[in-house]
Order: C-alpha cells, then structure tokens, then sequence
C-alpha cells in the first residue's frame, strides 16, 4: 500500500479569466515524502493546491488523493477523505470568531465528537507546542496575533487530526528566520515519525535546501523541473537559473 | 466508529527483578485515545521503581498517542528523562523527544475570566470611546469638508457618480413599488373608515397629507438606510479587514476624501430625489384604489389632491430628508471605519449600522413632527 502514490496528477489544465495557467501539468507524491512546489508568482501554485484538495475543479484532467479520484467522489465522500488531510491557507484562514483554542479545537469536535473534552484539550494543548505557539496565545483571538503567530494557529489546526497529508501554502513566509527553521524541523519530526506526506508552496531557499526531498518547478503552466533539489537547480533552464542565482549572488 | 474495535489491551505491565516494564500494543493513536487512557488508568505504576518502556509490539504511534503517554507517565512520576526505551524505531524516538521537548518548554495555559464589576466596566469604557471616536469622525468629515470647499478639484467625481447610481438609480424601483403598496394600503384603511361618514371624497385629504408628509420621506429613508447604509459599511469595513484604507492613507490620500465624502454626498443628493419618486408612487397607489374601490374616478382625486395638498406640506417631507441622509451616512461609514480585522466584526458592524441608522431616522423624524407642529390643509 505504501508503493501507492499518496497524490497524482495527471494532465491538468486550469484556465483563469481566458489564459492556460496550467497546460499539462502531472507528478505524484509518495508517502513520506516533503515536497515543495516552486514557481514564479501568479504560475497558479495556490490555484493548483486548491485544486488538489477539491475547493477548485480543474478544467482537465485527473487528481487522485490517496488513491481516490477527486472528480468521481460524492459530496459526502469528499468530506471523508478531507479529514484525512490538513490544509494550512496562505494567511491562516482561522476562523476570527473563536479564540485560538477553539479554532484548533473545531476538527476534533466535528470529526471526533466522543472525545471526552480533558482529551481533546491536551491534544489542542499539544499541537500549539508542536507549532511554538507561546501558552498566552491560547486564549487569544485570531484578530490579536501577528501574523506569524496566526499561521502557527493555523498549522495547529491543520495537524488536529493528525493528519496522513498535508498541503501548506508558503508555511515558513511572514515567519522570521529562527522559526522558520524552527517550523522545518518540527515539520521534518513530523513527517518522519507519522509517515506524513507534505506538499508545501514556498519561495523560501533555505526550506528547498534543508526540508525539501524533492522539487517540482512550475513554469508557464507546465512542470520543467522535477526532483531532488541538487538535481533541480542543475537543470539548463533561464528561470531555474534566475531563481538559484538569486542565492549566489549575496 | 474506532471506539468500538475489538477490545485487546493496549497496554500491560510487568514487574520484574529489574524493575517495571510497561509494553505498548497496537495503534497509539488518536482515534483510540479513550481506551488508551482507560487502558493507562488500570496499571499500577510504582513511581519509586525504574521503568521500562517496551515498543516491541507496537504498531503505530502519532503524536496524540505519545503525548499522552508522556503525559501520563510524567503524572506518575517517570518523566521522559528517566525512562529507558526498548524498542523503538528511530522515527519513534524522534516523536517522542519532539513531543517531551515542546512540553517542557511551553507551561499549561492560564485561561482568562471576566468578572460582572470587569464587564461593566468593559462596556461602559467602549461606550465612551464609541462616543469619542463618533464625535471625531464628524470633526473629521468636517474638516474634509472644508478642505474640499478649498480646494474643489479634489472631489471625486467618478466615485461620487458612481455612488449616485448605486444609492440612488438603482433603488428608485424597489422605494416606489414599497410607496405603491404602502399608498395601496393606506387608501384602503382610510376609505372604509371613510365611507362610514359617507365621506369618501376625504381619502384625498389624508391620504395626500400622510404620504407627502411621514410615510414617503420615512419608509424611503428606513429602505435606503437598510441599503445603501448596510453596502457602506460592509464595503468599507471589508476595505479594513484588507487594510486598503491604510493604503489610502500611506499613499498621502484621505480616506474622508476619497471614500466618505461621495458616500455622503451622494446619500444627501439623491435621498430627497428618491423621496419624490416614493409620494408619486403612494399617491399613484392611493388614487388607484380610490379608483377601483371607493367609487372615486382618477380625475376627481387629482383635481381634490391639488386643492387640499399644498406644495409647503410635500416640500416639509422632503425638507427633512437631507437630515436623515446625514444620519444614515455618517453612522454606516463610521460603523465601517470602525471594524477590526476579523470576518466577525464585519457582520456585527453592519448589523449595527442597520439598526441605529433606522433608529435615528426615526428620532429625527418625531423631532421634526415635534418641532413643526401645524398642519396647512
């Protein structure tokens, strides 16, 4: 079952306002692994995560999660296989009417309900450690913390229920770079001890470098890298020597 | 689903010559926290003796599981530190320390309580600044005003006919059909009282006066506040939650000049304008139930209409409207200002506007009936 590719992508196309973001666009993710999807700005990499967690239907074709394909699941089988991944918004998404707690408590009262409530609290208790939340920031609401503290909340709630796939939009951006690496450790324990399977976006070099064990670069709707990083920046290509050199040069 | 699996333990305890040793069976997982707990509370740990921590026929481990085995274990006296690990994978160690290490570092949280003296308190301060921050914004918009008077070019034409459409245009359809029913009505209610009297020709009388002079000016003012008030403040607060007007304000503009005055100006603009097209619809109503059900001919409503009704009396009406334009503008784009940056204060805000804008409405309303009591017939 592990041989099993966590997520396929097969031929997609997405087409936004007349223009092809994505012309032809397929990879698969295996258990266990991180990978972080590159590409310049507005190369649709939030639009294809969107896509690969069904908020999105591609305009062509095939996702499978998990080995399910996302275009033939029911509404109610949708909702099953989304508890089996976490999802972390590029600016958090928490819910603003609940206090942080509450927002990493909702999953596990949704999906868990006979949890008895002093369990459910330790693994909230848990799961914003995990993510180096400081103890204040609790009881606070999503509208009182920076936004680096809010994107902990949010990959708090994220992992709530532990979850075999996770699919982060730019988790490190907006975070200084003591927790940056901070959060790629913590993510790589993760991974390692839970067989999580992470699909990050990111324009964080030193998360390519030390996090990622592969990278799929995006480039005018299609993939033209795929691989380990050392692999990657090899690559002959205008774009993917832009990007690496910006590094070099400093 | 998981709490009813087969019961097998999850976990047994042995002692030895050397000591304790506690073996882990199974998934440790979250779906089976309950009965790992349940399971955990039934051994006697001795918090004196060293313990052994047996992973030989453990299955799976996530974080849920392992932190409450630690958590349990420390409450039993054996923190992480002091246990020896027998057969773990090398992932499992790691999940472990990363569990313990966080626990240390990060105390149980305190939770926060309000006491009755603290929320007194609470709202009785935000209901002074509420006030103060009011009184500001109108200096504010004065003050704009003002500059504006200065300097005439920097009204902004586009926005200002744009919100001239969207208040006014494009809610003329929706205030006379509300006028139609309410003149329908109202002609109604009043000819039968009427007809008792055998005066039925006197529906002209209080139909004109009631609808030139209360309900067209009022039910176009509620429908606009209920409009174009809730639109204000939920565009301008959602402009807050995504900070535009902070970038109005970096870019050397003034929001007041840019987004208040044509909401303002165009609220007082096209109010009095609405209100007209509301006494012709109620009237239009009236005169048609007269027609169909009072036994007075279309003709013979107008020409009594234009003897009873003075002009002053349609223009009291519409006299009174900029003043509810100013209410209703002013509280709808302070209300937007004032949003904090969560979906939540949006909804609550707007709901807000809504209700004090028709509640000042129709405070201004009875000051005006109170301050212009006679009536020319």
């Amino acid at each position: 079952m592990n041989l099993e590719p966590v997520v396929e992508v097969e031929s997609l196309r997405t087409c936004l306002g007349g223009h092809w973001v994505h012309d032809d666009i397929s990879f698969t993710l295996r258990t266990g692994e991180i990978v972080a999807l590159i590409g310049g700005s507005g190369t649709g990499k939030t639009v294809l995560l969107n896509q690969l967690v069904g908020l999105r239907r591609p305009d062509g074709g095939r996702v499978k999660l998990l080995g399910q394909d996302l275009a033939r699941l029911g509404s109610a089988d949708l909702q099953a296989l989304r508890r089996r991944f976490g999802f972390l918004f590029q600016d958090g998404a928490l819910f603003s009417a609940m206090r942080v707690a509450e927002n990493v408590a909702t999953p596990l009262r949704e999906h868990l309900p006979w949890l008895p409530k002093p369990l459910r609290e330790e693994i909230v208790d848990l799961k914003l450690a995990l993510v180096g939340l400081p103890p204040d920031a609790a009881g606070k609401m999503p509208s009182e913390l920076s936004g680096g503290m809010r994107k902990r909340a949010a990959l708090a709630r994220a992992l709530a229920l532990e979850p075999e796939l996770l699919f982060l939009d730019e988790p490190t951006s907006g975070l200084d770079p003591i927790s940056a690496r901070e959060f790629d450790r913590t993510l790589r324990v993760l991974v390692d001890s839970l067989k999580l399977t992470v699909l990050l976006t990111t324009h964080d070099l030193d998360s390519l470098w030390g996090l990622a064990d592969r990278i799929i670069v995006l480039f005018e709707g299609r993939v033209i890298g795929d691989g380990p990083v050392r692999k990657v920046a090899g690559i002959e290509h205008e774009w993917i020597r832009a990007y690496f050199d910006t590094r070099t040069l400093e | 689903m998981a709490a009813s699996a087969p019961q097998e333990p999850c976990c047994t305890l042995e002692t030895g010559a050397q000591g304790q040793v506690l073996c882990l069976h199974g998934d440790w997982i979250l779906k089976r926290l309950p009965r790992l707990e349940a399971g955990l509370k039934t051994l006697d740990i001795d918090p004196l003796r060293p313990l052994r921590l047996d992973a030989g026929k453990l299955d799976t481990l996530d974080s849920a599981g392992a932190n409450h085995l630690l958590l349990h274990l420390g409450r039993q006296g054996h923190p992480l530190a002091h246990l020896t690990l027998v057969g773990f994978s090398k992932q499992g160690l790691a999940l472990l320390a990363l569990v313990a290490v966080r626990r240390d570092v990060v105390p149980p949280r305190a939770r926060r309580r309000r006491g009755l003296r603290q929320v007194l308190g609470w709202h009785a301060w935000a209901l002074a600044r509420g006030a103060r921050a009011g009184l500001a914004f109108i200096g504010q918009t004065g003050q704009a005003c003002a500059a504006l008077l200065r300097h005439p070019g920097s009204m902004r034409w586009r926005e200002l006919f744009v919100q001239l459409e969207m208040v006014g245009l494009r809610a003329i359809p929706i205030v006379m059909l509300m006028n139609y029913l309410i003149g329908v009505v109202f002609a109604y209610l009043l000819g039968i009282q009427m007809q008792k009297f055998g005066a039925s020709h006197l529906v002209v009388d209080g139909v004109g006066l009631g609808i030139a002079r209360e309900f067209a000016p009022l039910i176009t003012a509620v429908l606009v506040a209920g409009r174009s008030g809730a639109a204000f403040t939920a565009h301008l607060g959602a402009m807050k939650v995504s900070q535009e007007i902070d970038a109005i304000v970096t870019l050397g503009l003034s929001p007041f000049q840019v987004l208040v005055l044509p909401r303002l100006f165009a609220i007082l603009l096209m109010l009095p304008l609405l209100s007209f097209t509301a006494d012709v619809a109620g009237i239009a109503g009236a005169a048609q139930v007269a027609a169909l059900h009072l036994g007075i001919p279309a003709t013979n409503f107008y020409s009594r209409l234009r003897d009873v009704l003075p002009l002053s009396t349609v223009l009291f009406g519409l006299e009174k409207t900029p003043a509810f334009a100013l209410a209703i503008a002013m509280i709808a784009c302070h209300s937007g200002f004032s949003v904090r940056r969560d979906a939540r204060s949006v909804g609550l805000h707007t709901t807000s506007t809504v209700v004090r804008s028709i509640v000042a409405v129709l405070l201004i309303d009875s000051a005006f009936a109170v301050a212009y009591p006679d009536i020319q017939t």
